[in-house]
């Protein structure tokens, strides 16, 4: 599958072209590689060969084999005199992997040419590794870089850009899996945020047979006070680890220091400006009690056979929140109401946040050790109106 | 080695149709002519009845090639020397699809002394034509032979060179001629025309006929497909292009563009050697510093939550285009990325035909580093009519839509947002959009680098009895 590169240079004289002098000059080699990875589903490869010309009408011979080029691709740009040297067309050879360019020189002279083509086979795939600190307040970032050659091609010395940051310079050969710190951000704040959703979690915990875990998130965001922000994050798994001290193995020694893994998420595609949750686990050390305390019919208007067709709702909810940490934490209680409705009463309208038309939520912060009476209750009092049982709960 | 013409002697129909040029001949000509002269005393040459005489070179092909069908309209200009009364010419062919309904004789010079008389198709035979040919000239007449043939075709692509901030590109065309016609073209003339032909029977199986009138079915027995390309053999179909080139120049040749009718027409400048199975590709126009738009839309029911990148850009002089209408074909589209100019690869697309003056649209493809992120904030069901009965008959859906728009890149960007409604819908917003037809909206935000901005509207719609229109 090695890929084999071809280039052959002929020239013809103008003058006496009836005698066509054909003439291998060289299997230039490759003066640079470039494998530019910005667009995301396409690898375009620059490469730069020195190739000498005769003056007058030279025919350039490209040819490959063992790997995947799209041919509609293929340019040439010539670098040292591109004013002067012209490619005057390409011609295409029947059933090969092959193109002939005839390239124009007033002169005989050597030329640095640009070769510019789309080459299937290298995809790359981003992955991040994070190590919080113990307090779960900041984290150091590792981004890495993975990149799987299967072009059929060793790329050596090649000069890798992924869009954004500079590039930098790798050897990856065929069938080659090769990983590579791309960024590191030492002391990123995070955000530890636990999400209660009314939607997929149950409401009573004493009708369950196992401790309710709720999801733990981590939140980053992508901005130049949270230390990022100078691209969009792409997607790809996150690994996130916690420093832990490591028991010294005789007593006497210093203690250790390690990490313990809390879990892992897909990171979602975030431009900057925008955050990243990363959901990493389950927290079992806070419970939610949801019951809703009112749910009543109002305003019913029937028709002339009695049927309810419409009415409103009068329904007030009572959320307790129970922290057995020893740390306070962040919650974050989502609500979902279809169809019409206005909030009535509210007991945290500073932490109340309408998300959209049938999502609201609250963004509280929970006392270390809340429990009992010092839990935190969280009530509101909805009116929904206008009510026929096909209300929408999205859109 | 395809076609053949010969001045026969004797019936028609006397001739052996198993008669061929030598294979010396087959690889140095494409469509050969053998002008016969029938004398006795040539007769001995061979066990047949035709007697070449003459192997008269071709003065000139010209290839008019067409992109909207698989036509190619052949013209081609020999010496031919006639003698006084009858003269017959047989034009066959073999391994290449041509037309037999549109072969067509006359004579250049001498003109009004050398008259066609009929056209024979003979019996038994297919791929061959033979003309009776009346001329009160005897001597050397300049003739041309036209007929449509198959298998040649053409594309127009595009590269557009964009600058870092994407303000500007430099836009070249290319055309590529196809050769698959089966027959080896040598020191053509091609000339490409861009436009929308009517055919009402296929080219290609007419050719398969053989003769006219012939079911395609039988006749494609007879006269085979053109036969597959060979593979390459460098020193001879490759550098045999060259020889076509005798006046290679090192400049690149022009492409002469002119209006016909309702078509385009380009004439490559100079002469071409296309072999059966290459193709070629000649640069037809660079403009530089093309000023552009970058354009993102956002329509969901188009593109669903995707953002699409666009360059736009105006096929005008005042844009440094605007010579020619741009023929349909595939543009790929880069930006330079570094001040060595080396690229990023922007997306390619397919682009549709743009007359002179029309604006231009290169569709690119999603583009993550800008965003759209349309939020439904509040939905009410108000104004509720009862019929008599009691039942609802008649509501208003009154939604509040909240639009966050962010701009990730460096660059400057516009963005055009579409909205479809339907029904009874009336839109309230103090964010400025237009009107696109009855049911749809645009807002179109430009944004600067890495700008966020938000938007709000309201939409009321009336159902059932509320309805109004």
């Amino acid at each position: 599958m090695k890929r084999l590169f071809c280039f052959a240079v002929a020239a013809l004289l103008i003058s006496t072209a009836a005698h066509a002098r054909v003439k291998l000059v060289a299997l230039p080699e490759r003066a640079r590689v470039v494998v530019s990875l910005s667009h995301p589903d396409q690898t375009l490869v620059e490469e730069e060969r020195l190739i000498t010309l005769q003056k007058g009408v030279n025919k350039v011979d490209f040819s490959w084999r063992g790997v995947s080029i799209d041919s509609s691709s293929i340019q040439v740009r010539a670098l040292s005199h591109p004013n002067d040297v012209k490619v005057l067309n390409t011609s295409y050879p029947p059933n090969e992997n092959a193109l002939v360019w005839e390239i124009a020189s007033p002169a005989a002279q050597e030329e640095r040419v640009r070769i510019s083509y789309l080459l299937s086979g290298i995809t790359r795939e981003v992955t991040y590794r994070a190590v919080a600190e113990p307090n779960e307040q900041s984290m150091t970032l590792r981004n890495y870089l993975r990149l799987h050659n299967n072009s059929g091609e060793d790329l050596t010395e090649a000069e890798v850009a992924l869009g954004y940051g500079s590039s930098f310079k790798k050897t990856i050969a065929h069938e080659e899996v090769l990983e590579m710190l791309s960024e590191r951000i030492e002391a990123l704040p995070v955000k530890k945020v636990l999400m209660w959703d009314s939607a997929t979690l149950p409401w009573d915990p004493e009708y369950q047979k196992n401790t309710i875990g709720i999801p733990l998130n981590y939140v980053l965001t992508n901005d130049k006070p949270h230390k990022l922000g100078t691209h969009t994050l792409l997607p790809g798994k996150v690994r996130i680890f916690i420093k832990t001290k490591d028991q010294p193995a005789k007593e006497g020694e210093q203690v250790g220091e390690g990490v313990a893994f809390t879990g892992e998420d897909w990171a979602q595609l975030t431009p900057v400006d925008r955050e990243m949750k990363l959901y990493i686990g389950q927290s079992r050390d806070v419970k939610v009690t949801q019951r809703r305390t009112k749910d009543e019919r109002t305003n019913i208007r029937r028709n002339t056979a009695n049927q309810d067709v419409l009415w409103d709702k009068d329904e007030i909810y009572k959320i307790e929140i129970e922290n057995f940490k020893k740390e306070a934490i962040s919650l974050t209680l989502i609500e979902h109401v279809p169809g019409y409705w206005k909030m009535v009463e509210n007991s945290h309208a500073p932490q109340f946040k309408k998300k959209d038309a049938f999502t609201f939520e609250y963004n509280l912060t929970l006392p270390a050790e809340s429990t009992g009476d010092k839990k935190t209750t969280v009530t509101f009092e909805l009116n929904r109106l206008n009510v026929q049982g096909n209300e929408p709960q999205g859109y | 080695m395809k076609s053949f013409l010969r001045t026969v002697s004797g019936k028609v129909g006397e001739w052996e149709s198993g008669e061929r040029p030598s294979l010396t001949h087959r690889l140095t000509h494409s469509l050969t002519y053998f002008a016969a002269l029938a004398t006795a005393l040539l007769a001995t040459t061979t066990h047949a009845r035709i007697n070449v005489v003459t192997l008269p070179d071709r003065d000139s092909v010209q290839l008019t090639i067409y992109n909207s069908a698989d036509l190619t309209l052949v013209k081609e200009t020999r010496h031919l020397t006639f003698r006084k009364g009858l003269n017959k010419l047989e034009f066959s062919w073999a391994n290449t699809l041509i037309d037999p309904t549109s072969v067509e004789f006359r004579a250049l010079s001498h003109a009004d002394e050398v008259e066609v008389a009929d056209v024979s198709f003979p019996p038994r035979v297919t791929n061959t034509l033979e003309w009776r040919i009346n001329s009160e000239f005897a001597g050397d007449v300049v003739v041309e032979i036209r007929y449509f043939t198959s298998g040649l075709s053409w594309s127009a692509d595009y590269v557009a060179e964009a600058s870092k901030d994407e303000k500007l590109i430099d836009f070249s065309g290319a055309v590529r001629v196809n050769n698959n016609s089966g027959e080896d073209y040598e020191n053509a003339q091609v000339r490409l025309v861009v436009g929308v032909i009517r055919l009402v029977e296929d080219i290609a199986n007419l050719a398969r006929a053989g003769k006219p009138g012939m079911p395609t079915t039988v006749a494609a027995m007879s006269a085979p497909a053109p036969a597959a390309a060979p593979a390459r053999r460098l020193n001879e179909a490759f550098f045999a292009m060259d020889s076509a080139e005798k006046s290679a120049s090192a400049k690149p040749r022009e492409i002469i563009r002119e209006g016909v009718s309702e078509y385009f027409m380009y004439t490559v400048e100079g002469r071409d050697t296309i072999p059966n199975g290459w193709s070629k590709r000649m640069p037809s126009f660079r403009a530089e510093k093309v000023p552009i738009t970058s354009y993102y839309k956002f329509e969901k029911e188009r593109f669903g939550d995707q953002v699409i990148r666009y360059y736009q850009f105006t096929n005008s002089v005042a844009n440094k285009l605007g010579n020619e209408p741009l023929p349909d074909g595939f543009v790929k589209a880069f930006r330079f990325v570094t001040d060595d100019l080396l690229y990023a690869f922007v997306g390619s697309t397919g682009v549709k035909y743009i007359p002179v003056n029309e604006f231009v649209e290169l569709e690119l493809g999603n583009d993550q580093e800008v965003s759209v992120k349309p939020t439904m904030m509040d939905w009410q069901k108000i104004d509720i009519s009862f019929n008599a009965l009691g039942d609802v008959i008649g509501w208003t859906e009154k939604q509040t839509w909240q639009f966050e728009v962010q701009n990730s890149k460096d660059i400057p960007v516009v963005l055009d947002i579409r909205r479809n409604f339907s029904g009874d819908w009336t839109l309230t917003t103090n964010a400025k959009y237009d009107k696109v037809d009855a049911n749809k909206v645009k807002f179109v935000v430009p944004l600067k680098p890495r700008e966020k901005q938000a938007f709000t509207y309201e939409v009321v719609t009336k159902h059932g009895t509320n309805k109004t229109r």
